[in-house]
């Protein structure tokens, strides 16, 4: 956790690991930004717990930031049409 | 490669760290490494929620000439032909998105081809992959 709204996600974000995520995020009044910076992985699931998220912050006119995606990380966010969805800003290439 | 996994979410892991060390041991370019990995898991999980199997499942791994195929087999169980999947339509807008049934349409989108093979209440998902391009 960061600052004010601020998440950290790092390590494999697979279908074993979404309990966890979304249980520790409907902790949090409104989640603003979630930072991708040591996230290595994420599966379908991940991508259900997120948008089931920015379904509750959309709720309260707001929305929320992924930073830090990789190119890998984008392109199934693309794939889904989720890039359409979520704001995404891309980690910078090397 | 060819290794039985216990069907469980405690397994993606293991799953994995076989495909790592699979690409490791056959120099295989790493670029799809990821996307291999999660086609594996979003088929896999699917073999838990559907066809009522309740045994091991089987993943075979192989390189042919730069292509990667990768196979998934659960036994005793009925026939759930995944790419038979209706299409999901990405394009809706967030009211309109359910989280799940994305998993199949990334395999699609990822992979090159994928093939469902149903014999004897055995049911195989393939998947193919070029890696040297």
């Amino acid at each position: 956790m960061g600052g004010s709204g601020e998440v950290m996600l790092s390590g494999r974000l697979d279908a074993a690991q979404t309990a966890k995520l979304q249980e520790f995020l409907d902790r949090i009044a409104e989640p603003k930004v979630i930072d991708f910076k040591d996230l290595k992985y994420i599966s379908s699931a991940g991508l259900g717990v997120l948008l089931k998220t920015q379904k509750r912050v959309f709720e309260s006119s707001g929305t929320l930031k992924l930073t830090n995606v990789s190119k890998h990380i984008g392109d199934v966010f693309n794939y889904s049409g989720l890039d359409q969805i979520f704001d995404i800003e891309l980690v910078d290439a090397p | 490669m060819e290794r039985s996994f216990k069907r469980s979410l405690a397994s993606l892991d293991e799953i994995s760290e076989a495909l790592q060390t699979f690409f490791a041991d056959n120099d295989a370019r790493t670029e799809h490494l990821e996307s291999v990995i999660l086609a594996v898991e979003e088929l896999f999980t699917n073999m838990l929620k559907y066809g009522g199997g309740t045994g091991d499942i089987v993943i075979a791994v192989a390189l042919d000439d730069g292509e990667l195929v990768v196979g998934l087999t659960d036994f005793d169980v009925d026939e759930f032909d995944v790419t038979q999947a209706p299409e999901v339509d990405v394009d809706r807008p967030l009211s309109e998105r359910q989280p799940g049934g994305l998993g199949i349409h990334l395999v699609k989108k990822l992979m090159d081809r994928i093939e469902y093979n149903y014999v004897e209440r055995r049911g195989t998902t393939k998947f193919f992959k070029r890696l040297n391009r």
